[in-house]
């Protein structure tokens, strides 16, 4: 699945400039992060993603197809968006029915949606929650059950807008392995975060929005390694990978056991 | 994505809101006591000079003429052509006569009602909804039926930039609402829901919110942050605008009952 930009431009009614010309391509499987600070354009750039929005000028193309050639409705099955807000989303009177919509709408098959119902409530956690009133959800499990509502179409490209948002330590694991589990079976996952940490953990590549404009995009380290230019984003590297900097290693390391790693062969090297 | 409101600084948007207020009332009074149109037409016109001043004309034609028109339309075709009162024939369409009574008649209310809505226009264009709280609580309103006002202003534009969210997130679920009437209408059930609660739960926050910050507190004198500034010129507003009610007033009166000869007797009064 690839997901095309050719210098995308998007002015609100309002005259503010969102994007000011973005040159973008994601493809793979691999799951990229959009960061920046808020208003940077990164929720405007991603409704580009399924026609929620569309260009002022320049193109977005879904493997070739120019994204205004079809309704945001027809281009769910090919992308799911998962809002903020899970309010925004749920209606129904049971995470069955919310899990049942949207593949109705498309036309998939009932043989199949009972069988989607199944592993996508293991994926997110909600096995033992199917009948329940979304209203009486957690924050968390609500959020889980939007998540879920927009896997059950399998769309190839699956854009999660701020999933971390409000999530405990136990909801981001599971965030963790439900990316994880969508790359293995090849989707495109695209993750907008504030959270560096989450970010850097599950996403291999970053792209770093400032004004409208992509400022930076590679892999993690690379980006991380570059704090002067981050900065004008206003985005700090995880701690632990300031630390690392702090300390002059030579690597840009995510995590405690990568830090650990990266001291204990530094040391080993000067012998 | 925000909706930017700004108030351009004209003489109009200086004004107090009370004098605004005043003037809605007073000239809608001048309008329905005269014995017929002219007079409405006269203060019509005026409105479209003082919606120039204050710097807002395209919304005012709008306005005006996307209710004028519609509503002369269907007061002429219903007073025209229908009114007992018709008696002298100006038109005949074979099946029914156009009436010049009627005509006038329509043309009465017409201009009484745009002078209505031509006032209030330009009113809530060119006022800050917080003023025109602070301004009514200032002269005596409760703070707590105030606030009602204030929030039942702003609930509109922020029901209407949540239901694009949500017809935004149902759209991303595959819902299309595209196609026959039937399946539009089929369609806005699922963004009603979402509308509704998040109306209500935010209601909820928001009372809450209230009073932590002291909104309950009885038995004090609340201030207000927004200061509106009563000055000369509200004054002699409102004395011109009494004072033409007045006028306006006796002079119909005097027509009614036979005082005063009738000014525009071609008008039908």
């Amino acid at each position: 699945m690839t997901v095309e930009l050719r210098d995308l431009e998007h002015i609100y009614p309002s005259g503010d400039i969102a994007l000011a010309g973005v040159t973008l391509t994601l493809e793979g499987t691999d799951p990229v992060a959009i960061i920046g600070q808020n208003g940077a354009g990164k929720t405007t750039l991603v409704k580009h993603f399924n026609g929620i929005l569309r260009p002022t000028s320049g193109s977005v193309l879904i493997d070739g197809v120019d994204v205004t050639s079809h309704t945001t409705a027809e281009w769910s099955r090919t992308v799911g968006y998962i809002f903020q807000n899970p309010d925004d989303q749920l209606f129904l009177e049971s995470v069955r029915k919310e899990f049942g919509f949207g593949p109705k709408h498309i036309g998939m098959d009932s043989d199949v949606i009972e069988q989607r119902i199944g592993t996508v409530a293991e994926l997110v956690g909600l096995s033992h929650k199917l009948d329940t009133h979304p209203f009486d959800l957690t924050p968390t499990e609500k959020k889980f059950c939007a998540i879920g509502a927009v896997l059950m179409m399998d769309p190839s490209v699956v854009i999660f807008d701020e999933p971390t948002c409000g999530q405990d330590r136990k909801g981001t694991a599971r965030l963790s392995h439900i990316i994880s589990s969508l790359r293995e079976s090849g989707k495109l996952c695209v993750i907008i975060s504030h959270d560096m940490k989450f970010v850097t953990m599950n996403c291999p590549r970053i792209v770093v929005l400032c004004h409208g404009t992509v400022l930076l995009d590679g892999p993690a380290d690379e980006v991380f390694a570059q704090p002067d230019i981050l900065r004008r984003s206003f985005i700090t590297p995880p701690p632990i990978t300031r630390v690392g900097q702090g300390a002059g290693l030579k690597e840009t390391v995510f995590s405690v056991p990568a830090f650990i790693n990266a001291i204990a062969t530094e040391r080993n090297a000067r012998g | 994505m925000a909706v930017k409101i700004t108030y351009a600084n004209t003489p109009v948007s200086r004004l107090h809101p009370m004098t605004k207020i005043m003037a809605i009332l007073m000239l809608g009074l001048c309008a329905l006591v005269w014995p017929d149109f002219t007079l409405g037409l006269v203060l019509v016109i005026a409105l479209f000079v003082v919606s120039f001043v204050a710097r807002i004309p395209s919304d005012f034609v709008k306005i005006m003429f996307g209710f004028g028109i519609p509503v002369t339309v269907m007061l002429m075709f219903i007073q025209g052509l229908y009114s007992p009162k018709n008696q002298t024939v100006i038109a005949d369409f074979g099946f029914a006569q156009l009436g010049l009574e009627g005509v006038l008649y329509a043309a009465k209310i017409v201009m009484d009602l745009l002078v209505f809505l031509g006032s209030f226009t330009i009113m809530s264009k060119t006022t800050y909804t917080g003023a025109l709280v602070a301004a009514l609580t200032s002269a005596g309103l409760n703070a707590k039926a105030g606030y009602l006002i204030l929030a039942s202003l702003n609930v509109v534009p922020q029901m209407q930039r949540r239901m694009s969210v949500i017809r935004e997130a149902q759209n991303a679920r595959g819902l299309s609402e595209s196609g026959g009437l039937f399946s539009r209408l089929a369609a806005y059930v699922p963004l009603l829901g979402p509308v509704v609660m998040s109306s209500l739960t935010d209601a909820q926050e928001r009372g809450m919110t209230l009073e932590t910050r002291g909104f309950g507190i009885t038995d004090v004198k609340q201030t207000s942050y927004v200061e509106v500034r009563w000055r000369t010129v509200d004054k002699v507003c409102n004395w011109v605008l009494v004072i033409m009610a007045v006028i306006v007033t006796a002079i119909s009166v005097g027509i009614y009952i036979g005082v005063i000869p009738a000014l525009t007797p071609w008008a039908g009064a």
